[in-house]
């Protein structure tokens, strides 16, 4: 193949393998927003929802104890809602700690975010490195051997990529989780 | 006498949320923030139960399963995993290390409690 066909499928080769690269990275950077941005809406509607009920629970417990600080008695009802209310906290308190668990799910798909984005400065880098080495006295075959070695360092982070960034944190709700005993 | 529980977790809001929930059952825990650091503080006193998350810096659940179940004292203890990972084939790898159970996070803290009472009484 004549230098200039050659070159010519280097350029090709590396402009696509930094296309695929670039896309890759940033299409599981998106991903993991979308992600992030569903668990985050969850955990804030149950953490909220939690919250709320707690307050109107303590507001009736409180009339209660005011009733019963005024001299008064406490009806029989009145008793039996306070067990009831007392229950309900706990399960209102349940959900408020399984929706406090987004922290530790978000701080992972942020760490996988962070990867993939140093991911793609990596490359940028390299590529910056790279652009150093075309001087004007570079003839065709310092140009092709450039170019060679950039697609080479593309396919190999592209290789890493696969490897290093399996997906942990597969949840979509913030419900609890399936257990199995072995 | 209360029974104790190991939390093997790099999140400390998680590690708080298991301490609180198991504590409310009136477990005592004892809390590690990685594999290595379980492994260190599993050396120092034997507990009821070890409760691991998977990834983690410096050592990972299996990888803390595997050197617990190489020590004399920890071939019987129950060992449970608690982790985002949920698909079958880390389970299988859990399983053949030693796991004893595998829950996927969140978790229920009374699910959680009651798996433990299962477990450990």
């Amino acid at each position: 193949m004549v230098p200039n066909k050659i070159m010519g499928s280097q350029v090709k080769s590396l402009l696509s393998g930094v296309s695929d690269h670039g896309d890759r990275h940033l299409a599981e950077v998106e991903t993991d927003l979308v992600q992030m941005n569903i668990l985050l809406g969850e955990a804030i509607k149950k953490l909220g929802s939690s919250f709320m009920a707690i307050h109107s629970a303590l507001s009736i417990q409180q009339e209660t104890v005011n009733l019963l600080l005024s001299g008064g008695t406490p009806a029989p009802e009145c008793i039996a809602r306070l067990e009831a209310i007392q229950g309900e906290i706990g399960e209102h308190v349940n959900a408020a700690v399984t929706g406090l668990q987004f922290q530790d799910m978000t701080s992972q798909l942020i760490g996988r975010m962070v990867t993939h984005l140093s991911g793609l400065r990596d490359v940028f880098g390299a590529l910056d490195t790279g652009s150093t080495n075309v001087l004007p006295e570079s003839n065709h075959d310092d140009i092709i051997a450039l170019l060679n070695s950039l697609n080479q360092m593309l396919a190999e982070r592209g290789v890493a990529l696969e490897g290093a960034l399996r997906r942990a944190v597969n949840q979509r709700h913030m419900e609890s989780g399936d257990i199995e005993l072995f | 006498m209360a029974k104790t529980i190991l939390a093997v977790d790099d999140s400390g809001s998680l590690r708080q949320m298991v301490a609180f929930s198991l504590k409310a059952a009136g477990y005592q825990v004892i809390e590690a923030v990685d594999g290595q650091d379980g492994l260190d503080k599993a050396k120092k006193q034997t507990v009821d139960l070890v409760l691991t998350d998977q990834n983690m810096p410096r050592m990972d659940g299996i990888s803390l399963i595997k050197a617990l179940r190489g020590m004399t004292s920890y071939q019987r203890v129950p060992i449970l995993m608690l982790t985002t990972e949920s698909g079958d084939d880390m389970k299988a790898q859990g399983k053949a290390a030693g796991a004893n159970g595998w829950l996927v996070k969140p978790f229920d803290p009374q699910r959680l409690t009651e798996v433990v009472k299962k477990v450990i009484g």
